[in-house]
């Protein structure tokens, strides 16, 4: 078997190399390497097993051949990927997570999708600070090594960009769960309580609003009221045991549960505490929802319920033909836990509770199966997640007639995979 | 005796540990080092005083000794009570001057990592005779295998001579000091909280606007483009097709002034003065007619008579208003819908998922 050749930065096996490859094994590069190999003539041995292949006979390399371990290169196309036409300029733009390429629900930190406004910050952590100002009793610095020293915590959240899912406000319009639902990730974050450190400088009873800022040549700054910050905020070090990506804020960032990722503020190098929100161009310009009537939502900080079948999808479809099927995807929500996800694959017509398996954390992804036997007719896929304060994923037509089609944020609505008789799928909406 | 022999005596305790370290000096690194004192400093054949004492034969030198120098008086008083330059007083010095010589010029704050002291000295060392001699002896370098650490360890301290602030739980961190407050806290609020003081004019504006922000945001803030428009789109709010700009969209004339000033110009950030800020925001606001006169002046005193056409159309998150967020209402199961479902859209029909070939879809997150 061939390394797989998926160098190429915008391949997406999904659509044209499959159609072209049609279901023969031997075509299309997903095809073989999910299957595996050619299909055999019944009663002729596989050569898989009655070859000698190299690695059954020659030592690999041995320890330290990569003091940092890498994927195998057989998994080289599992990427971020991003949407070339969306921003102007790779400096201040996003990438997507391949969340049909990973299962379980801790995203692996160096899939965890990109976003940035000036660019990845290369900051020396013996030379950054934090700083906490204005409404508190005494004005504080931290090193890292002051920040390290409070007691920590381990959460696992997801982060979901508000903008995720909001290019199909009119209608299905990119093929694949990478770039439909790409802007999350979910990790175990170790770091300070936001509380303890405000606490630390003594906040006046005048402080109702803090003002998070990064050391990015953006300054990125979001408003967060004070009853958030002093809840579950977080000032993390460490990304699934390990430091923060330079990517996603290296060395400290803040974590804002449930809401929208904007406000996760990477590289936090000034917490300002005040009585009023500042109103800066993140909270303005952009993060608000713009309704049908001309008029805009600000402070829309909570990501909904929400979920998506990830297996099949339009990169990943099925070539096992008909038979034992397993569907899966990953469902969350910014109000807690994740109580029940149903599937459906009439296009919402019929629904079955899906099970979930694995942690069933507050705020982090939820992970979920529907095994069903595939008569190999057509199917049109659906997931409903609802969450522990009883909210329903919505439809996407419920979505626009509440907002209409020019909001961008906060799409939560139900997403539709049309599952083929060849195994593939498509981005489609349903009656 | 003064604190430099002082010191010098606990060196010789720890003279193993220092050779062992001495080892991997480096001077070809220390030459690269040494471009972050070059500004102040020269070193080599023909080297004169800068901003700072040239420092040939640097080692063997008593501290503020060169006769052509102006030293701080920290510096000379220092060399009066016996502060000699060698590996072991520059490694201390480098580290943090300004608390080894209180008092001294010199306004770097210091190498933050060992191996960097290490091999910019050992760079210096090539230009001082006596080092040379001393590299040279036997016993100053025995062999070592280099060990490759953490180079973000601090140097060790005794702990019993850390000192334990006052505020708070754990004691932690420091206070900041007022000057570091004003070098980071730039923020400005719609109330006029944090302007600076300063003041600039549409004309000025328009000048500095098209050397620094034409490129990107077009002439006339058109946008080139998907960089951000950021003028006209008047009345589209509700248009299939909305154009949110400063004029059109935009609640607040203080996020142009803080955004520019903290974030533009793109890849130059925190580069232009308040007056230079006052003056583009001054003709953003001239380009979608919120302000009239080339020779109107913004500033932190007239900022308060300036207010956006959008503001009051923008109000509190009420999602939870709508009906798809009732709660506790069991979703229908089973035959749901009006007949089978039929595909109303098709991601395909558009075809802008990117794998090469793509047109451009709609909507943008920039």
């Amino acid at each position: 078997m061939s390394k797989q050749p998926q160098k190429d930065k915008n391949f997406v096996p999904s659509r044209r190399s499959f159609l072209q490859g049609g279901l023969t094994a031997a075509g299309g590069a997903a095809v073989a390497a999910i299957g595996g190999g050619a299909a055999l003539a019944a009663g002729t041995p596989d050569p898989a097993i009655t070859e000698l292949k190299d690695w059954n006979q020659y030592s690999g390399p041995g320890v330290d051949a990569a003091p940092y371990g890498v994927p195998s290169p057989f998994e080289a196309h599992v990427v971020r990927r991003d949407v070339p036409w969306l921003t102007a300029d790779p400096i201040s733009s996003i990438n997507f997570t391949p969340l049909h390429e990973l299962d379980g629900i801790i995203t692996p930190n160096g899939l965890c999708f990109e976003r940035h406004h000036s660019g990845v910050a290369e900051v020396d952590p013996a030379e950054h600070r934090l700083m906490i100002n204005g409404l508190v009793d005494k004005p504080l610095v931290f090193t890292m090594q002051d920040l390290m020293r409070f007691p920590r915590e381990n959460r696992v959240y997801f982060l979901e960009c508000a903008a995720n899912s909001g290019m199909e406000w009119r209608g299905a319009q990119l093929n694949g769960c990478q770039f439909t639902h790409g802007m999350l990730h979910n990790v175990m974050y170790t770091g300070v309580r936001l509380r303890t450190l405000l606490e630390e400088a003594g906040v006046k009873p005048a402080g109702k609003w803090i003002l998070a800022e990064g050391a990015d040549a953006s300054g990125m700054g979001r408003s967060i009221p004070i009853e958030k910050a002093l809840d579950d905020c977080l000032v993390a070090f460490k990304m699934n045991g390990e430091a923060l990506r330079p990517e996603q804020g290296y060395p400290v960032r803040l974590c804002v549960p449930g809401w929208e990722g904007n406000m996760w503020v990477k590289w936090l190098r000034r917490i300002e505490v005040g009585d009023k929100p500042w109103q800066l161009r993140e909270e303005t310009s952009k993060y608000t929802d713009l309704m049908p009537d001309g008029r805009a939502r600000r402070f829309t900080w909570a990501m909904d319920v929400k979920s998506v079948i990830t297996n099949p999808s339009p990169q990943a479809p099925i070539t096992h033909g008909r038979g034992h099927t397993i569907i899966t995807g990953v469902a969350w929500s910014g109000h807690g836990k994740i109580k029940r996800v149903d599937v459906s694959i009439d296009g919402g017509r019929n629904w079955q509770h899906a099970r979930i398996d694995g942690p069933s954390l507050s705020r982090s992804l939820h992970r979920f199966y529907y095994e069903f036997n595939w008569d190999g007719s057509p199917l049109y896929l659906q997931s409903r997640a609802i969450d522990e304060q009883g909210y329903v994923q919505p439809t996407k037509d419920a979505l626009r007639a509440a907002r209409g089609d020019n909001s961008i944020y906060h799409n939560n609505g139900i997403q539709t995979w049309y599952l083929k008789s060849n195994g593939e799928a498509e981005n489609v909406e349903v009656s | 005796m003064s604190k430099f022999l002082k010191f010098t005596a606990s060196i010789v305790l720890l003279g193993a540990a220092w050779a062992t370290s001495a080892n991997a000096q480096d001077a070809d690194a220390g030459e690269k080092v040494f471009r972050k004192c070059a500004a102040c400093h020269a070193v080599g054949e023909g080297a004169k005083n800068k901003v700072g004492p040239e420092l040939n034969e640097i080692f063997g030198r008593v501290a503020g000794s060169l006769e052509d120098f102006k030293y701080s008086k920290a510096m000379t008083k220092a060399g009066e009570e016996g502060l000699v330059w060698d590996h072991d007083s520059l490694t201390e010095y480098l580290a943090k001057p300004r608390d080894y010589v209180k008092g001294t010029k010199m306004a770097f704050a210091g190498l933050k990592k060992d191996d960097e002291i290490a091999n910019v000295i050992a760079y210096l060392a090539t230009f001082s005779e006596s080092a040379e001699q001393a590299a040279a002896e036997p016993d100053s370098a025995p062999a070592a295998a280099p060990v490759e650490t953490a180079s973000t360890a601090e140097p060790a301290v005794n702990a019993a001579d850390a000192v334990i602030p006052e505020h708070g739980v754990y004691h932690l961190g420091r206070e900041a000091l007022p000057e570091e407050v004003a070098a980071w806290d730039i923020d400005v609020r719609p109330d006029g909280v944090g302007l600076p003081f300063g003041s600039g004019t549409v004309a000025d504006g328009g000048v500095l606007y098209d050397e620094n922000c034409a490129v990107c945001h077009g002439v006339f803030g058109e946008g080139e483009g998907r960089w951000p428009v950021l003028s006209g789109g008047f009345d589209t709010l509700t248009a299939d097709r909305p154009v949110k700009t400063i004029g059109s969209y935009w609640p607040f004339a203080s996020t142009i002034f803080d955004y520019v000033h903290r974030a533009m110009p793109f890849g130059n950030a925190r580069s232009l003065s308040a007056d230079q800020t006052y003056a583009i925001t001054a003709y953003l606001l001239y380009l979608n007619d919120i302000v009239t006169e080339e020779d109107f002046e913004l500033s932190n005193e007239t900022f308060s008579e300036i207010s956006l056409p959008n503001e009051e159309n923008f109000y509190p998150d009420d999602r939870l208003e709508e009906a798809n967020f009732a709660t506790n209402v069991e979703p229908c199961m089973e035959n749901c819908g009006d007949g089978p479902a039929e595909i109303v859209m098709r991601a395909r029909v558009l075809d802008v998922t990117p794998d090469g070939d793509e047109e451009n879809g709609a909507g943008g997150i920039d």
